[in-house]
């Protein structure tokens, strides 16, 4: 990554306030309302530090959550949930007994390690469920639950094709990933992104992170990672069943459902329609049915 | 899927993850179409989460199908005039007070923040049927109580005393429940489309045999609680009418619940029926008895030639039994089988339609 030529006008290691537009420094990209903006997360690059995590919870205020060990890998976050935003998934490619693997493969060894998120969809399942108007697309086109608003109805929760969003026991509303809202609307990039050391999670306009995976992908096919796709742009898996593209995406190596998404997801409001027409149409042939037998001459 | 929860090693291109599984699943599996999910799944967890629901919307889904059903029967039995079944028009109307009643209480104790329920009638939004579901409740409660008020002052006034009083609530009744009837006919089968339009593997299998299986259950257990209605009162024409369009709406729910059932067995969705507090609620409540058992006793009070008060009383008990076993199994069962990864990822192997 190239250093922004603005970085020298800051060349101090103390700072009043944030640096106007920081995510052009940081991330090489303006913020912008109206634009669309999302994650490349590139799990060739992950190596599994869980900075993303932490810096997540730390700039989000949430809660520790699963103190204990899983014994699944080094996963002992388990799954996103409502105070777990940003979840590295840990998969070890080593097999058992005698298919146990000798030789690593470039990239990772055998060890598979992916950040995981919300994908801020394009047509999100969750906020097309939501009954209220809590989760709304933002102007940075991202997905977010407005705490004020939520009742905790829960219906968010199983619309989610990813198994994201999630209801806190706490406060009774629904939590997920905002895509660092506040942050965005104060110029700065996202604490995950920002955090990841290695650049495995990428920010920036949705388009140019598009273009930028698509030639990583290039990339690491010449270099010998044949496996490598995206998953969640347009055309690709997990952009599947109407959902559109996501926005934010990723780079895997493996099956997707090894990092435990669907490889083909779908959109869960399609199939409201089919659902009310067929239950009308039984009801009105059982109401008609109903006037037949219950009209005509008294008695019997 | 084998613990210590390690993946074997499943190198390879993409395509291995959306190919059709092998042709024959589980033992004893004869279709030659079930996509059973024998892939990876990242330590057995859940991809998707299950709902948050429980008995409490469950139950409302019942009463409020139960309600809505009653009004369409108790409207369409006022337009066909059938001296027989006034007083069926009548407790139609009363019926339908119980959703509507019980509905809000039921559905508001299901929040997680109660005190918000009213975010619910915030906005209207058209791709979420709670959403939908709830301005349909609340146009419901509306003309459903208006309904039976009328009805209620025609039960309370002297037909001496006050003729033209009682044409006006008659009158205002049978313009009130026309709207009522409408609304109740969203209340029947909404709540299939709530479930049908999620993620969750049982209830996004068929969205359409859902809706249609909802509606017949709900319009089986209100013209079953009307017959019993009738029979209460001894009048057993009306009862035996009722119990006929019972049978009807029984059957048609039985030939939809085949028919999902083989749905559910093809997509791989199927496992948490087979566990065996579900074989009860479902197979056994939902189907068994909600269906077939009552089926057998209207088919037997109906050939012989001294039908039984009796066997009468059990099928429409059987059926309202089975209607609110087929809305709980469903809900628990559902819940369940987000779970567990393989039924989503069985169903969420390729894209195709639902039926
Ligand atoms: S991944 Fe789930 S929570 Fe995130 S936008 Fe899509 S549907 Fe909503």
């Amino acid at each position: 990554m190239t250093v922004h030529a603005r970085a020298r006008d800051y060349p101090q290691s103390e700072f009043e306030g944030p640096i106007p537009n920081e995510s052009e420094l940081t991330a090489g990209s303006r913020i912008v309302p109206g634009r669309s903006y999302g994650f490349f997360t590139d799990t060739t690059r992950c190596i599994g530090c869980k900075a993303c995590e932490t810096a997540c919870k730390q700039w989000n205020a949430l809660p520790a959550d699963n103190m204990a060990l899983t014994g699944d890998s080094y996963d002992n976050t388990g799954a996103l949930s409502a105070s777990t935003w940003r979840h590295v998934a840990f998969i070890e490619k080593i097999g058992t007994g005698a298919d146990r693997a000798t030789e690593m493969p470039p990239y990772q060894s055998n060890w598979l390690m992916m950040s995981d998120v919300c994908k801020h969809c394009h047509n999100a399942p969750c906020l097309e469920a939501c009954p209220t108007g809590a989760l709304f697309r933002t102007e940075f086109d991202t997905v977010v639950v407005q705490q004020d608003i939520c009742n905790g109805c829960g219906y968010c929760v199983p619309a989610c094709p990813f198994g994201v969003v999630d209801l806190s026991e706490v406060d009774g509303k629904a939590h997920k990933c905002t895509l660092c809202y506040d942050r965005l609307k104060g110029g700065l990039e996202p604490a995950c992104a920002k955090a990841c050391p290695t650049d495995s999670i990428q920010f920036g306009e949705v388009e140019h992170l598009q273009r930028a995976a698509e030639q990583r992908v290039a990339d690491l096919h010449q270099r010998g990672v044949p496996n490598a796709y995206l998953y969640g742009t347009p055309g690709a898996p997990g952009a599947t069943g109407d959902l559109g593209h996501l926005n934010a995406f990723f780079l895997l190596t493996e099956r997707p459902e090894v990092y435990n998404l669907p490889p083909a997801p779908t959109r869960a409001s399609n199939r409201t329609l089919p659902s009310l027409i067929s239950g009308l149409a039984t009801v009105a042939s059982l109401a008609a049915a109903a006037a037949l037998l219950l009209g005509g001459r008294p008695g019997r | 899927m084998s613990y210590p929860g390690k993946v074997e090693a499943v190198s390879g291109p993409l395509e291995h993850s959306t190919r059709q599984r092998a042709p024959y699943g589980r033992t004893g599996d004869r279709s030659p179409f079930r996509q059973v999910y024998d892939g990876p799944t990242y330590y057995g967890r859940n991809t998707v989460k299950p709902s948050p629901f429980d008995w409490k919307i469950a139950l409302y889904i019942f009463l409020g199908g139960l309600s809505g059903a009653a009004e369409i029967i108790a409207t369409v039995a006022d337009f066909d005039g059938n001296p027989a079944l006034e007083d069926t028009v009548r407790q139609g109307r009363y019926l339908a007070l119980v959703g509507t009643l019980a509905g809000p209480p039921l559905l508001i104790a299901g929040l997680h923040t109660p005190s918000r329920w009213y975010n619910m009638l915030r906005i209207f939004r058209g791709t979420s049927p709670m959403s939908i579901g709830s301005w349909i409740l609340t146009a419901f409660g509306g003309f459903a109580v208006a309904t039976a008020a009328a009805q209620g002052g025609l039960d309370t006034t002297n037909p001496v005393r006050w003729p033209r009083l009682r044409r006006i609530l008659r009158g205002s009744a049978r313009v009130l429940q026309v709207p009522a009837a409408l609304a109740g006919a969203g209340m029947s089968v909404y709540t299939a489309g709530l479930m049908a339009a999620t993620s969750t593997p049982l209830w996004a299998a068929a969205p359409r045999l859902l809706a249609a299986r909802f509606a017949a259950a709900a319009m089986a257990a209100a013209s079953a609680a009307l017959s019993l209605g009738a029979r209460r009162h001894h009048r057993i024409a009306a009862a035996e009418r009722l119990e006929d369009l019972t049978a009807l709406a029984a059957a048609t729910e039985l030939v939809m619940a085949r028919a999902s059932n083989e749905v559910y067995r093809q997509r791989g969705v199927d496992t948490a029926l087979h566990e065996p507090q579900f074989r009860l609620f479902y197979s056994g409540g939902a189907e068994l008895i909600g269906t077939a058992v009552p089926l057998a006793l209207y088919v037997a009070n109906r050939v012989t030639r001294h039908p039984s008060n009796r066997l009468a009383w059990a099928g429409g008990l059987a059926v309202m039994a089975g209607s609110a076993a087929l809305r709980l199994s469903m809900m628990y069962a559902g819940n369940e089988s987000a779970r567990h990864p393989e039924p989503y990822l069985a169903a969420t192997q390729s894209e195709r339609t639902s039926p």
